[in-house]
């Protein structure tokens, strides 16, 4: 294998400004921390709920990634994730923990060859199909629950519980002195050590692959033949074919990929979120997945660093008595908003620059006028912050160009 | 390579597009394949490179016949393609484009860029290997495919009309680039319906006709006049002028005219132009330096930033496209599946868009059927478009059919304007000829035309005028009858004129 000396410029310069964006988030999220003494924002207990939450959303958006790099959209993620769920719950009650992941993987794959065959061969829709496998995959675990597990030990008809789950990690010297120094509350420097408590402190193995797939992805798509005619295939397939790309061959496999990663998401909501399955376990999860595909830009590290945002919203969701936290949560976004409003304006986009910070300000008088937001609203902070984020960042973002277009052979030229 | 293909035939549902083809190819000559449009070229290339299978006939390379499956085989034995409409992926840079589907030659990683680098040396390429393709110009995206072709070590490169979008130096440079590939001995394919560039870098020349070959000639002695009549059955016909009708009414006037983008690019700067009436003002330029959004902003379809449009006396700068047209503005647009037609509307529909407030085709809020088939049949006859009936879908008609019951649209209605862009792209040699005599004959009605257009023999065939527009600017004027299309090339890439 190959390795190219230098990355792509895209890569380059994606680099470049996630390292700077990175650096001026955490700053930021210090500040705000100091400043509404609202410690549980940064506490390691608060960023390991994150992380949790993060990677169902993380699998999912990997697996739209890699459908949609080969020209399938996979708005079917939710139904593979379900079908994922249910796996694991299955193959880990009756033959262990890793036979469940591995179940998880089956499932999800069998939902993905649904959607292949459906928009590969028969060129329905994409939308339609992926549409009808969520459909399909809700009723389908519904009746899968309640025909194998109505009659388990620990089991009912839309629930199980007491199978075997991936083992937790817990890295000795390190966890310990993050704990201690995240515990201190000094700016910048307990919040980085909160975080490091928070991945280094009963961490699962499930984490720790779903983060490696990340630079597998990263690393088969863009560093290996075999990624690279998987993208042509998404960009143009045309051109590939009259390469000698075999073109249904590359968008099966990819979809297959595509279903077998959310099902893993799916795995993941099951064995690590909470031990125990239930159905409709995903709760839009897939939906949320290929948000922050689209808002990772189509990008491994991308997808990573959106399904993080998403993950964190998501987890501070579930904190309980979390009114006081989302309240100063909306200081934070809403200097994030003025930071992102004042490169637009100064950039050229005026218009959209002020439409920001009108947004930011509304956001900033929000806080000012409650001391706290009502529980109601906080449950909807991660779908609510999935629809804000997209509709702000949506204009720089660039799709695969072939991505959800019909192929049929022989129409090259 | 020698390349013999014998008896070729290709059946498409309702349609032979291929019968009787025979073609030798001899290695190190460039061997010219000259036609219509539509008179089967491109499916005969098509085959020749494995996209299509054909349905009777053999293929013989090197003494061996042949059956192609797909590409690879025809990859496989050196055949390379060029298609008309470049295949490259955007996105992924030229590197990558380049070794797509050959990843087994030379990787893809720091050998394959050594590679690339070395054939773009030794043929004179300048290309980055790391350039983003979208970030690339036309010739430079035809240089990429070559690259591409030459990259798998083939021996036949065929081109699929690789001048039409070029200017003319351009289109010397890539001769140039031909020449060297004949002379290390490979063999080039070359397709046009550009007699000039034939007679110029052609070794052999082949001419089909109706989806067969017709005849073949020999470049020292043919004449343009014989190619032409063997490719079309008939003589050809040429944009030109009768008498003189210009007058010194302003019929629209644009003052200083600015258009600038959301990212705050100057896409129009400082556009000053008059059409008289009964006069054809000729706009010259590469693509993508202006004309489409010049034309966008006198149709309303976007705003000015600055200046101001004036039609017959009234200021038009802030009205909507549908007013626009209601002050008597037709308008061929450069892309008629975008602009022009609903693809999937029967004729009479299509007769009604543009002109929904016009009595004749609507009464009140309502549509009046009977007026537009009326109307339609009435364009049907006038502008003599092949059609079953105004009930047939507008899809179901060639690119020539489409384009003259546009013409035929747009000239109903008593127009004082008429905004052509690119009317005759894409269109065969008879339709071509009947465009032109509508746009003759609008300028003698006293109407205004603007026409812009790539083809450098309409713009100074049919033009009274000349305006040279580069980078949003009008840089140059002059005299159709004192100009040639080198000179206009030279203008148009912005070159010492």
């Amino acid at each position: 294998m190959t390795i190219l000396a230098s990355a792509p410029p895209a890569v380059r310069q994606y680099r470049h400004l996630t390292l700077l964006l990175a650096l001026a988030a955490v700053v930021t999220v210090s500040l705000v921390r100091v400043f509404t003494d609202e410690s549980r924002m940064t506490t390691p207990g608060t960023l390991r709920l994150a992380l949790i939450a993060a990677c169902p959303i993380l699998l999912a958006g990997l697996g739209g990634l890699w459908a949609e790099r080969a020209g399938v959209v996979n708005i079917g993620l939710e139904g593979q994730m379900l079908l994922g769920t249910w796996g694991a719950a299955f193959f880990a009650y009756h033959f262990g923990a890793w036979a469940g992941v591995l179940g998880a993987l089956l499932m999800g794959a069998l939902g993905g060859l649904l959607h292949a065959v459906a928009t590969i061969t028969f060129g329905v829709d994409h939308i339609i199909s992926g549409v009808a496998i969520n459909i399909a995959g809700l009723g389908a675990v519904g009746y899968l629950a309640q025909t194998f597990f109505t009659d388990l030990d620990g089991g009912g008809p839309r629930n199980l519980s007491g199978y075997a789950v991936p083992a937790q990690i817990t890295i000795p010297g390190i966890s310990d002195a993050a704990l201690w120094v995240s515990d201190q509350r000094w700016f910048l420097v307990s919040d980085i050590a909160a975080a490091v408590a928070g991945v280094t402190t009963r961490l699962s193995l499930l984490t720790i692959l779903a983060v490696a797939l990340v630079a597998l992805t990263a690393w088969v798509l863009w560093r290996t033949p075999f990624g690279l005619r998987l993208r042509s295939c998404g960009e143009n397939p045309q051109a590939a074919e009259t390469l000698g790309v075999n073109v249904y061959r590359y968008k099966y496999i990819a979809v297959l990929i595509s279903g077998a990663f959310a099902g893993l998401g799916g795995a993941y909501l099951a064995m690590v979120a909470s031990s125990s399955f239930t159905t409709g376990q995903t709760n839009g999860r897939g939906y949320i997945g290929l948000a922050s595909m689209i808002f990772g830009n189509w990008n491994p590290t991308g997808v990573l660093a959106s399904s993080l945002m998403f993950g964190y919203a998501d987890g501070v969701s579930l904190l309980s008595d979390n009114g006081p936290l989302v309240h100063a949560l909306l200081l934070l976004l809403s200097l994030i908003l003025l930071g992102y409003a004042a490169v637009k304006y100064l950039g050229g986009e005026r218009v959209t620059g002020i439409v920001v910070a009108l947004i930011a300000v509304a956001l900033l008088v929000w806080y000012l006028a409650v001391d706290s937001v009502p529980a109601d609203f906080t449950g909807m902070t991660p779908y609510l912050l999935t629809l804000f984020v997209l509709a702000v960042a949506s204009q720089r973002l660039r799709m695969p160009a072939a991505s959800g277009k019909p192929y049929r052979r022989g129409q090259a030229g | 390579m020698h390349v013999e293909l014998r008896g070729i035939e290709k059946r498409f549902p309702g349609v032979v597009a291929n019968h009787d083809v025979d073609l030798t190819i001899r290695p190190g000559a460039v061997h010219a394949l000259i036609g219509e449009n539509g008179a089967g070229k491109s499916t005969l290339m098509k085959i020749l490179y494995g996209v299509q299978a054909p349905d009777g006939g053999t293929i013989v390379v090197d003494g061996e016949e042949r059956r192609f499956a797909s590409p690879t085989d025809a990859i496989d034995i050196g055949i390379g393609m060029v298609f008309q409409h470049f295949m490259l992926a955007d996105n992924l840079t030229v590197l990558e484009n380049v070794v797509l589907g050959a990843e087994k030659l030379h990787g893809i990683g720091e050998k394959a860029r050594s590679q690339v680098r070395e054939i773009c040396e030794a043929y004179g390429f300048d290309l980055d290997p790391d350039a983003l393709v979208a970030t690339l110009g036309v010739a430079a995206r035809q240089r990429v495919e070559i690259l591409k072709v030459l990259y798998r070590g083939a021996t036949l490169i065929i081109l699929d009309e690789p001048t039409a979008v070029l200017v003319p130096q351009e289109v010397q440079a890539l001769f140039a680039n031909l020449r060297d590939l004949v002379a290390s001995g490979r063999s080039v394919l070359f397709i046009s319906h550009k007699l000039d560039e034939v007679l110029e870098i052609a070794d052999d020349i082949t001419v089909m006709r109706r989806g067969t070959t017709v005849g073949t000639a020999d470049p020292r002695t043919a004449t343009k006049q014989e190619l032409a009549e063997l490719m079309v059955g008939a003589e050809l016909p040429s944009p030109e002028l009768g008498e003189d009708t210009v007058t010194d009414v302003p019929i629209l006037t644009l003052s200083g005219i600015g258009l600038t983008s959301d990212t705050g690019r100057r896409l129009l700067d400082d556009v000053d132009l008059t059409v008289h009436r009964g006069e054809i003002v000729g706009i010259a330029g590469v693509e993508g330096n202006g004309q489409t959004e010049l034309v966008e902003v006198i149709m309303g379809m976007r705003r000015a930033t600055s200046g101001a449009i004036t039609l017959a006396e009234e200021d038009i700068t802030r009205l909507s496209t549908r007013k626009v047209r209601e002050r008597g503005v037709g308008f061929i647009p450069e892309d008629r599946h975008r602009h022009g037609v609903v693809l999937d509307f029967p004729l009479w529909e299509n007769r009604i868009l543009g002109h929904q407030t016009t009595r004749r085709v609507t009464r009140g809020p309502l549509l009046n059927p009977g007026g537009a088939r009326a109307d339609a049949e009435r364009i049907i006859a006038d502008y003599d478009v092949r059609t079953p009936s105004v009930h047939t879908s507008a899809r179901a008609l060639s690119g020539g059919n489409q384009q003259k019951f546009i013409v035929g649209r747009e000239m109903s209605g008593e127009p004082v304007l008429l905004l052509a862009s690119h009317p005759t792209r894409g269109v065969d040699v008879g339709a071509q000829a009947a465009i032109w005599d509508h746009i003759r004959r609008a300028r003698h009605d006293g109407l205004g035309v603007l026409l812009i257009s790539a083809d450098l023999d309409e713009l100074i065939g049919l033009s009274d005028r000349l305006e040279v527009i580069l980078r949003g600017r009008i840089t140059a004027h002059f005299d159709p009858d004192h100009v040639t299309a080198q000179e206009l090339g030279t203008a148009m890439t912005g070159g010492a004129a």
